[in-house]
C-alpha cells in the first residue's frame, strides 16, 4: 500500500538531504572561521604559560602547551595537550586530552581530564584560550572529591611527596 | 638687528612648537580613534561565532548574539537553556531583536535560521495513517452513522473538497502524500458506494 511507503523517501525527502549536505559544508566553514579567529586572539593576547597551535594543516586538531603554575608542585613542568574540535563546535565541547603524562587527581592515566566545563558545563563562549587557562588552574586546584586518579588524590595531601613522585615520574618519561 | 632676528627665530620656534604638539595630539587622537573603532567592532561581536553579529538579538541579561547562533545553541540543549556568557535562564522569548539603521526591520526570530537542525516532526504527523482525523490536511471527513439516519454516512463520505483545491496543510505535503490522499479518498468513495448498494439490496 502506498501509505506504507515512508514519505521521507519521496521527492521531499531527497530535497531535504540535499539541504542537509549543503548545511554541513557551511557548518564546517563557520567552525574553521571561528577557530581561525580563536588562533588570532590567542596569538595577539600572548598569555603567559599557555599556547596552542593547529597540528599540521588540520584546523580541527590543535596541540596545546601548558606550563605548570608557579608556586605549585607542577612549577617548571610543561604539559602537552591535544584538542580535537567536533563539527558541532562551539555548540559541543572539544575533546581535550593530555599527551604528556600528567599525575593529577582529575586526570586519568590515559590523559583524560575530568573537568565540568568540558562536559555538561560547556558554554559556546569558551574557547581554546579559556579552556587552557581552566586546565592550568585545575592543575593547582584539583577537585579531590571526585578523583579519576585516586592515588594522586591521596598523595595530594602531602605536597612534598607529591612533588618528589611527580619529578620522578616526569623524569622517567622525559628521559 | 641680530637681536631682532634672534627674536624672530625664537618666535618661529615658539610658533612651530605648538604646531608640533598639535600634530602629536592629532596622532594620539587618531590612534585613540582606531583603537576605539576596534573595540567598537568587538563590542558588536556575537558571543558564539566571534564575528560581527548578524540578525542580532540581545538576551535579557544583555548579551549579544547572532540569532542563528543563539538558535542553534538553544536547540543543542533544549532542557537547560542558559546564556552562554552568564548562564542566566534564557529562551526564544527572553531575547530582544536589535534593529540597526541598515537592517531590514524584520524580527530575526521570525526567520528560520539558515542551518536549523533536522526536525522531522511535521513529516511524521502527516505520514500517520489516521482514520477520521480532521487536521485540515485530509479534505474528507468520515463518520459511521448506521442507525436512524444511515444516509448521514452518504453525505459525509462525499464531503471531501473538490479535487485540485489545496488543503490547509498542503505546504507540508510531498507529491507522494497528495497521491496517497487521493488514493484513500477513492477507496472511501467505493466503500461508501458498496455500502449504499448493500443497503438498497438488504
Amino acid at each position: 500500500m502506498a501509505q506504507n511507503v515512508s514519505p521521507r523517501s519521496g521527492f521531499g525527502g531527497s530535497r531535504k538531504t540535499n539541504e542537509g549536505v549543503s548545511g554541513g559544508s557551511k557548518d564546517t566553514h563557520s567552525v574553521s572561521k571561528r577557530l581561525h579567529s580563536e588562533l588570532m586572539t590567542l596569538m595577539m593576547k600572548g598569555d603567559k604559560g599557555i599556547s596552542a597551535f593547529p597540528d599540521g594543516d588540520n584546523i580541527f586538531k590543535w596541540i596545546g602547551t601548558i606550563h605548570g603554575p608557579e608556586e605549585t608542585v607542577f612549577s617548571g613542568l610543561t604539559f602537552k595537550l591535544s584538542l580535537e574540535f567536533p563539527s558541532g563546535y562551539p555548540y559541543t565541547p572539544p575533546s581535550v586530552k593530555f599527551i604528556s603524562p600528567c599525575f593529577h587527581p582529575n586526570v586519568d592515566t590515559a590523559g583524560n581530564i575530568c573537568l565540568d566545563i568540558l562536559k555538561d558545563k560547556w558554554s559556546a563562549l569558551l574557547d581554546v584560550r579559556t579552556i587552557l587557562i581552566s586546565i592550568q588552574s585545575l592543575l593547582s586546584e584539583p577537585n579531590i572529591e571526585s578523583p579519576l586518579n585516586t592515588k594522586a588524590a591521596q598523595m595530594w595531601k602531602n605536597q612534598e611527596t607529591y612533588r618528589k613522585h611527580l619529578t620522578e615520574v616526569v623524569h622517567k618519561n622525559s628521559n | 638687528m641680530a637681536s631682532s632676528s634672534s627674536t624672530a627665530s625664537t618666535e618661529e620656534a615658539s610658533t612651530s612648537q605648538p604646531e608640533k604638539k598639535e600634530e602629536t595630539k592629532q596622532k594620539k587622537e587618531d590612534d585613540g580613534e582606531e583603537s576605539d573603532k576596534e573595540s567598537d567592532e568587538k563590542m558588536f561581536e556575537c558571543n558564539i561565532c566571534l564575528d560581527t553579529a548578524k540578525d542580532a538579538v540581545v538576551s535579557y541579561c544583555g548579551h549579544l548574539f547572532c540569532w542563528p547562533c543563539l538558535y542553534q545553541w538553544l536547540e543543542t540543549r533544549p532542557n537547560r537553556q542558559s546564556c552562554p556568557v552568564c548562564k542566566a535562564a534564557i529562551s526564544r522569548d527572553k531575547c530582544i531583536p536589535l534593529y540597526g539603521r541598515g537592517g531590514s526591520g524584520k524580527d530575526p526570530r521570525s526567520k528560520i535560521p539558515p542551518r536549523p537542525p533536522p526536525t522531522r516532526t511535521e513529516q511524521t504527523d502527516n505520514g500517520r495513517f489516521s482514520w477520521g482525523s480532521n487536521e485540515g490536511n485530509g479534505g474528507f471527513h468520515m463518520s459511521f452513522g448506521i442507525g436512524a439516519f444511515p444516509f448521514g454516512f452518504f453525505a459525509s463520505a462525499f464531503n471531501f473538497g473538490a479535487p485540485g483545491t489545496a488543503p490547509a496543510g498542503a505546504n507540508f505535503m510531498t507529491p507522494q502524500q497528495i497521491e496517497e490522499q487521493e488514493f484513500l479518498s477513492k477507496v472511501f468513495i467505493w466503500v461508501a458506494l458498496i455500502f449504499i448498494v448493500w443497503l438498497m439490496l438488504a
